[in-house]
């Protein structure tokens, strides 16, 4: 991996939740217009380290962090580093759909109505392409005013990823975004991310095995080594290494699903 | 028992299966303790006797709890309405100018009183509430001023509206010298519906999925303006219901009134600083003072049905309105 296309770098990072350290020593670089997961068993502090990546740990009361996290040369936690903007580049995708009450228009054009667009043309293009670009325009085209809380599950995270997708972010970041969803919808979903990872740097959360191999190009795998510890990176590397020949004995007892 | 193979490793998802011959439950289980088994299967018995007469005894004792309750209050309503609903439902009464001595006569300055009561407290609470419930609910760090201002809030809620009609008519009627008046009176409702408008409004606030929230900010949404375009438009419902509920007790509130704004007026209040009578203290005037008018009962009756027919409207709009804002943000079909 060459430095001049990584984009988001972890770098000596620890994270508490007031005395709680939940991620010691965390040094990562996740790397452009890739798919990278993060697995392990769960409280090892996947979704807390995915939350630092576009500070959303910030809105957790007493969360604090020590170390870096470096997008595209600069480091986020930096005390004037705009937030705003950070989460505008750096999108989420939830565990679980969460548009808004509002409807499928209304949820696509949120972010863009945000940023200040008002003219209606500019927004429908906006509102079109996303869907287009989330695999959901042609099952919505024809009811974009009906609310998207009428939307099937499958459908729903599609329209989030949508959402994010129309305020054009660099990075794509995914908690466990199928675990509330069937097979079919998640196939469709992996589907989706495999063909935006030519555009987007993806970093995906899951606790689905079989969805790291099959999705991601690196993968992390988080642990830790016992209840109340800090989560830290067992092994990190490209996805088939780290599957086929894992190098440490943990991640190989974690993958062949011996515990976890 | 035998089981088709071939379903069988279907179902299983087997396909490396040694021996054809598959053997379910039943055949090969060891028999349960027979003694024990006896036991279990009495007590049982005796528990369904038992809870089959406790059962229906309390499902009677609830019908008739409500039965009881439910026939009190169509009893209070029914009195009421037989009483005065001939004349509350015409226009000559609930448009007309008032007699003080004369037989006859209106009641339109008081049901303008009310409604133009109501809608100056509704003006005056509703930004102040909803205000502190969104920094309450949105802004403020869970800690000990939050917890002291709803503390002070529950213990507002609880004190009687005679204690607030008394401290409105010492504050602002008398010393800050805004005499007896529609204002004075919404300052005092204000104060006293202040609890429920915040209380209610957090509650609703809170009811909002913190995942809007999340998404929204995630989006590069400030917390003002995830508060602004997601949070309080989902909490709409609540919000109108609380709004209309406070109209309907500022309409309803008696003690207040009599002691901040007047119990009868010859014609319309015009400014918020003008004297007024809004219907419930009115009642409560020829009530008690109606000796020198013949039909002062009359008219008592009549425009309590009124104001009766009024707020159980006002309770059904609130229900409207919220069920309104739900389809709306399609969480309701």
């Amino acid at each position: 991996m060459s430095e001049n296309n990584l984009k988001l770098k972890f770098r000596e990072l620890d994270l508490y939740y007031g005395d709680f350290k939940a991620l010691e020593d965390i040094d990562l670089d996740i790397k452009s217009c890739a798919i990278t997961a993060i697995i392990g068993p769960s409280g090892c502090g996947k979704s807390s380290a995915l939350r630092c990546l576009n500070r959303m740990n910030d809105l957790v009361e007493g969360a604090r962090v020590k170390g870096e996290v470096i997008l595209d040369g600069e480091n986020i936690y930096d005390k004037n580093y705009n937030v705003v903007e950070l989460r505008k580049r750096v999108g989420m995708v939830f565990q679980k759909p969460n548009p808004f009450p509002k409807t499928i228009y209304d949820n696509v054009a949120y972010g863009p109505r945000l940023f200040g667009i008002k003219n209606k043309e500019v927004l429908e293009g906006i509102v079109e392409d996303s869907l287009k670009r989330a695999a959901l325009w042609d099952e919505v085209k024809e009811k974009l005013k009906s609310s998207a809380l009428s939307l099937s599950g499958g459908q729903q995270q599609r329209l989030c990823i949508a959402r994010v997708l129309a305020v054009q972010p660099e990075v794509i970041l995914l908690d466990e975004p199928c675990s509330a969803l069937d097979p079919i919808a998640t196939q469709r979903i992996e589907d989706l991310l495999s063909e935006l990872k030519n555009t987007y740097t993806i970093v995906i959360v899951t606790h689905n095995m079989q969805q790291a191999a099959r999705l991601s190009d690196y993968t992390a795998f988080f642990m830790i080594e016992e209840q109340g510890d800090p989560g830290k990176i067992v092994e990190f590397g490209e996805t088939d290494a780290v599957f086929t020949r894992p190098e440490d004995e943990r991640t190989e007892r974690y993958i062949t699903g011996r515990f976890g | 028992m035998r089981v088709d193979v071939e379903t069988d490793n279907i179902a299983t998802g087997r396909t490396d299966m040694e021996s054809p011959q598959v053997e379910i439950a039943g055949d090969t289980c060891e028999a349960v303790d027979a003694g024990i088994n006896g036991i279990i299967k009495e007590s049982i018995e005796k528990h369904k006797r038992r809870t089959a007469f406790w059962d229906r005894a309390a499902t009677i004792a609830i019908w008739s709890l409500a039965f009881i309750g439910m026939g009190i209050l169509f009893f209070i309503i029914g009195t009421i309405l037989w009483r005065g609903l001939a004349m509350a439902i015409q226009p000559g009464f609930i448009f007309g100018k008032p007699e003080a001595i004369k037989e006859g006569g209106g009641i339109g300055p008081m049901v303008v009183s009310s409604f133009y009561l109501a809608f100056l407290t509704v003006i005056i609470v509703l930004p102040i509430g909803v205000g502190a419930a969104i920094y309450m609910s949105e802004f403020a760090k869970e800690g000990w001023a939050t917890r002291a201002a709803r503390f002070g809030a529950d213990s507002l809620a609880t004190v009687p509206s005679v204690i607030f009609g008394i401290f409105g008519m010492v504050l602002f009627v008398i010393y800050f010298g805004l005499g007896w008046c529609l204002l004075a009176g919404a300052l005092t409702l204000a104060l006293l519906n202040l609890p429920t408008v915040m209380r209610t409004t957090e509650e609703a606030l809170k009811a909002v999925p913190s995942s809007y929230r999340e998404a929204s900010m995630g989006l590069g949404a400030t917390r003002w303006e995830t508060v602004k375009r997601v949070v309080l438009p989902s909490a709409m419902p609540g919000i109108t219901t609380g709004a209309v509920l406070t109209i309907g007790r500022a309409i309803g509130e008696s003690a207040v009134v009599i002691f901040t704004v007047g119990i009868f007026i010859g014609w319309i209040p015009r400014t918020p600083l003008s004297p007024a009578a809004p219907m419930a203290a009115n009642i409560w005037h020829w009530y008690t003072e109606g000796a020198l008018k013949a039909d002062a009962m009359a008219i008592a009756n009549g425009e309590a049905a009124l104001l009766l027919l009024v707020v159980l409207l006002l309770n059904v709009a609130a229900r409207v309105l919220a069920r309104f804002y739900q389809k709306r943000l399609g969480t309701v079909r």
